[in-house]
């Protein structure tokens, strides 16, 4: 009736293998 | 604990925690702006989730599960860092480094590679980054990960109604911040 602004970082294959 | 529990503690692990990494890492990376804190927050994030796996109810909210170890682990890092104040002037900085031996200031290199990233990183991130680490917190949750109030108040263990004026100010604060640098690329905000 009467005619909001809403701003990567990727984690290494190294730390995914070291977590496993 | 027999094989078969180890088993399913595996699947779970691997089908419902492991794909939340990227998210989890890039949370990490904005509360510490270092590469090598994120690796070490997000990897003690993920052993302890392995090791409380048994609490984790299969099939609800895995990333809001995720987030709070994560935030948890980070709180109780920045507490046993945070003796000195958080930021301090780049000459100090400097100062301590040439000292003869600097074994007991670890924690200024940190700052010193803090500020170099701060110098390089765009202008976003600069704005986010100078936001006081509560604001940056909700802000990120918010607006990045797209949590709703209530699992935001649940992963930073706050009321919602803090979560919604914290994220009010740091809005605010981040608009000051971005204001010209966001109207030189065609966003406009004319609320002053």
């Amino acid at each position: 009736k009467n005619p909001e602004f809403r701003i990567r970082k990727k984690v290494s294959p190294n730390l995914v293998q070291s977590i496993k | 604990m027999t094989v078969m529990e180890k088993n399913t503690k595996d699947k779970i692990f691997e089908e419902e925690l492991m794909p939340q990494i990227d998210a989890l890492y890039n949370f990490a990376y904005h509360l510490t702006y270092n590469e090598e804190d994120a690796n070490d927050l997000v990897q003690e994030a993920y052993l302890k989730a392995y090791r409380f796996i048994a609490s984790y109810e299969v099939g609800t909210n895995a990333k809001a599960w995720l987030f709070k170890i994560l935030k948890n682990a980070f709180i109780n890092n920045y507490r046993k860092k945070t003796k000195q104040p958080t930021r301090v002037d780049y000459e100090e900085v400097v100062n301590y480094h040439n000292e003869e031996d600097d074994t007991n200031y670890s924690s200024y290199s940190d700052m010193r590679e803090e500020i170099f990233q701060g110098m390089m990183g765009d202008e976003v991130t600069n704005a986010v980054n100078s936001l006081d680490v509560s604001f940056r917190t909700v802000l990120l949750l918010c607006d990045v990960e797209g949590f709703k109030y209530e699992e935001i108040s649940k992963i930073l263990d706050v009321p919602i109604g803090t979560v919604r004026s914290r994220l009010h100010r740091a809005r605010n604060m981040l608009k000051e911040h971005l204001k010209e640098y966001a109207e030189s690329k065609g966003f406009t905000d004319k609320r002053g």
